[in-house]
């Protein structure tokens, strides 16, 4: 059986930072230098944008001055999420090639990688169902997005869950345009999200949530996951990524 | 000295005269967007942005393809070319767009 690593590296004040290992462990585990491993984390109040869209123009700048929200762009494409300290991110990272996920098609990642998270929420008693591109839906409502690529030798899968998220905010710092709201017969994003929290009914931690993804991923995959901690080598190209990529301007804002 | 400022007033002239900027939102089947952002001059793309919330590895290409697309005329039997042409060429994958979605979202750019 495969042992996963398990890491919960994250930096929730410093989202560049985050955004940085993000890149940092793909790069190394297609190198053959670090294991398949599975990394939890959060943000504060940040939107994280994909690698093709303009923050000018899915963001509200000043909506975000008034929520201290920051914006980072991520190196993935897909569509913009808000992420807070209610919002569980997760990333998995296989050697390309790896059977889970032979082939070289994005969807069928999206798909396969996803599979855990949607056991996971299961679990927990949340009627979870993926729903292509790269959603997981309850009810018609999406509680969690993915993203993801195939590059530097790796399978690179990463996604988010609204936990406890405060969806107040996010419907005030996203523009989300009107095309594409047309045809899903709703008024605001807002409307067609919803939380772990308010499928369950009571009161759940991200950790909880956490908890039930990694059962999720073992029994999906029959493989172990076990705690583990990032190398000196990903440590030191993630701080090289924050300072030379993460923590600019002109890659996070432009276009 | 007074040359320049003709030649300079000339540029202008000719640029608001024969340049516009193009825009689209363009939704794919799918649900995904696709933003165009372009500067025409006499039915001719001279520069080219595209944005949005698709899928595209590896994700460098697309770069690439606002490169390709740069002089090439605002029709639609041209950039069905050019861009399937990018497509096989660089063996890109795309998801939640297509090719056909890349044409239609270039042609629907409006003044």
């Amino acid at each position: 059986m495969e042992t996963w690593r398990l890491v919960d590296v994250e930096y929730r004040d410093n989202p560049f930072m985050n955004l940085a290992v993000e890149e940092a462990i793909p790069r190394v585990v297609g190198e053959g230098k670090s294991p398949s491993t599975v990394r939890f984390w959060h943000n504060s109040n940040t939107i994280v944008i994909g690698c093709f869209q303009s923050a000018r123009l899915e963001v509200n700048m000043e909506a975000c001055k008034e929520t201290k929200t920051e914006i980072v762009r991520r190196f993935t494409g897909g569509g913009a999420v808000y992420h807070d300290n209610g919002n569980l991110n997760y990333a998995i990272s296989l050697r390309k090639g790896h059977p889970l996920v032979p082939g070289q098609n994005l969807q069928s990642v999206f798909e396969k990688l996803s599979e855990g998270s949607i056991q996971g929420l299961r679990k927990l008693g949340v009627k979870a169902e993926f729903q292509p591109v790269n959603d997981i839906h309850v009810d018609g409502k999406k509680v969690s997005g993915a993203a993801g690529s195939i590059r530097w030798n790796t399978i690179f899968h990463h996604g988010c869950i609204l936990v406890n998220s405060d969806l107040s905010i996010l419907g005030k710092v996203l523009n989300v345009p009107r095309v594409k709201l047309e045809d899903r017969h709703v008024a605001s994003v807002q409307k067609r999200v919803t939380t772990v929290r308010d499928e369950l009914g009571r009161d759940v931690s991200t950790r909880e949530v956490r908890d039930a993804i990694v059962d999720g991923i073992e029994s999906c995959y029959g493989v172990g996951v076990e705690p583990g901690v990032l190398t000196k080598e990903e440590l030191g190209l993630a701080e090289e990524l924050y300072q030379t990529k993460y923590s600019r301007l002109e890659w996070n804002l432009e276009p | 000295m007074g040359f320049e400022l003709k030649t300079e007033l000339l540029h202008s002239i000719s640029a608001t005269k024969l340049e516009r900027l193009r825009f689209a939102d363009y939704k794919a089947p799918g649900g995904k967007l696709v933003r165009v952002r372009l500067r025409e001059e006499q039915g001719v793309i001279r520069s080219i942005k595209i944005t949005g919330d698709f899928f595209l590895i590896p994700e460098d290409s697309l770069g690439k393809l606002e490169k390709m697309l740069e002089d090439v005329p605002l029709r639609e039997a041209e950039l069905r070319l050019l861009i399937d042409r990018f497509f096989r060429g660089t063996g890109a994958q795309g998801l939640g767009v297509s090719s056909d979605d890349f044409v239609k979202a270039i042609l629907a750019a409006e003044v």
